[in-house]
């Protein structure tokens, strides 16, 4: 039973697909024990260093400290995730294909993946970059443990890569964006910069969504929030603005502006516009109703 | 999970303190249809949570000067998935087995073999079947 399952893996690519050979220069760092998710952010995040303005804001040995808990031997995917944050990067969970691993891998943007490199009932979990792709000789390149571009025939690779779900991050310095990117999944990895205390990351991150998808309502609201939240108000003001130049009826936007108006000594402006929603939500209501009586009371000013 | 009394009273009102302050302004997460303003039993969770997660690393060895900041940089939602799971959830670690690991895994897979019946490796088993 042992033996006949431990048949070749087969290769997992459709027979006429066209991916071709990419090769990342992602500089390589040697293997420690127990740190292959601090080492692989290391190596991505040297990769951009040398190749955008992007600068690290943390150490090898601050990653080391983020990422490892002593009992398990290892790290959890959250951690990597939480730790590349705080490393000024962003976070963005690749979809769990082919198709989106290749389509970032032809845009040279290394992918950090889980691979079991063993069975789920004895799981040896790792975290590498995948640095490239061969297409001639049908093989990943990753920096594999202590092996650099180590070339791993792709059956074995989408074999140990399936028994994470084909877990996998890309990992970008927040003025780039993935290729494989869906507007709301974007947002969604920005607003956990601005979550986690790294609004300026978060605002260029919104920004450089706006690049791809100007039109997009929920991605204008977020950064005119930010804007909000870091006190830059005008900025706040002009993106709502923006917001009601593509959809003048937008509950958010027409809320979130009328405080700034009423806050700034243009209440009647204020009024006019929280006239002009029309909403269901039953949260939506209650904050429009705040806002209305913070507008009768009289609105504190900005501090 | 023990909180004294004063902590929790203090975290209530510190909670309902902030969500009072930003009750007119619709946050970023009201657009992406996760909850709009949570209710302050809401954040009490989420901060008993965070207070969960930041105990478990603490037997699991993690350095306590670090944790807070580790915890810090979750959020609310990543917090509680590690709250809830961090037994079961892998955690990626490094090269493979050792030498030794892997000759005592080998050693361990030929044995139930010999006892199941499909090898024949070692003197001192016998089959279950026979």
């Amino acid at each position: 039973m042992i033996i006949s399952s431990g048949c070749a893996p087969k290769n997992p690519l459709p027979a006429n697909n066209n991916y071709s050979s990419y090769k990342i220069d992602v500089p390589f760092v040697s293997p420690r024990s127990e740190l292959c998710a601090s080492t692989s952010i290391e190596m991505v995040s040297s990769y951009w260093k040398s190749i955008t303005a992007y600068s690290p804001l943390l150490t090898l040995a601050e990653l080391d400290e983020r990422t490892l808990i002593p009992a398990k031997g290892g790290t959890l995917q959250i951690e990597l995730i939480a730790a590349a944050r705080a490393d000024g990067l962003l976070v963005y969970p690749l979809e769990a294909t082919f198709d989106a691993l290749f389509s970032e891998l032809s845009e040279h943007h290394p992918v950090i993946v889980l691979l079991n490199r063993s069975y789920s009932w004895y799981p040896l979990w790792h975290y590498a970059p995948i640095t490239g792709y061969d297409a001639k000789a049908q093989t990943i390149l990753m920096h594999f443990a202590d092996t650099p571009n180590e070339a791993v025939p792709i059956g074995t690779f989408a074999a140990l890569w399936e028994r994470s779900g084909n877990w996998g991050v890309v990992l970008l310095p927040p003025g780039q964006l993935p290729a494989s990117a869906t507007p709301e999944k974007f947002l969604r990895s920005a607003y956990d910069l601005e979550k986690t205390g790294m609004t300026n990351e978060a605002i260029i991150a919104y920004k450089s969504a706006l690049t791809r998808w100007s039109d997009d309502i929920p991605t204008l609201f977020a950064l005119g929030n930010a804007y909000y939240n870091s006190h830059q108000i005008s900025s706040a003001e002009r993106v709502y603005r923006e917001i009601l130049l593509i959809d003048f009826k937008n509950p958010f936007a027409l809320n979130n502006l009328a405080d700034i108006l009423c806050r700034t000594g243009r209440s009647d402006e204020a009024l006019k516009l929280l006239e002009q929603i029309e909403t269901d939500d039953i949260q939506m209501q209650s904050i429009i109703k705040a806002t209305r009586e913070e507008i009768d009371k009289g609105c504190a000013p900005f501090q | 999970m023990k909180v004294s009394k004063l902590v929790l009273s203090f975290l209530l009102s510190v909670s309902l303190f902030t969500q009072v302050l930003s009750a007119q302004i619709a946050s970023t997460d009201s657009i992406l249809g996760q909850s709009v303003s949570e209710s302050s039993k809401d954040k009490l969770v989420q901060m008993i949570s965070r207070e969960d997660v930041s105990k478990r690393f603490q037997e699991l060895g993690v350095d306590s000067k670090i944790i807070e900041a580790r915890v810090a940089s979750m959020t609310d939602e990543e917090a509680s998935k590690i709250a809830y799971h961090i037994d079961t959830l892998p955690a990626g670690a490094d090269a493979g087995m050792s030498i030794i690991g892997a000759i005592v895994f080998v050693f361990i897979v030929l044995l139930i073999t010999d006892i199941v019946g499909v090898t024949k490796v070692f003197s001192f088993t016998k089959p279950i079947n026979n």
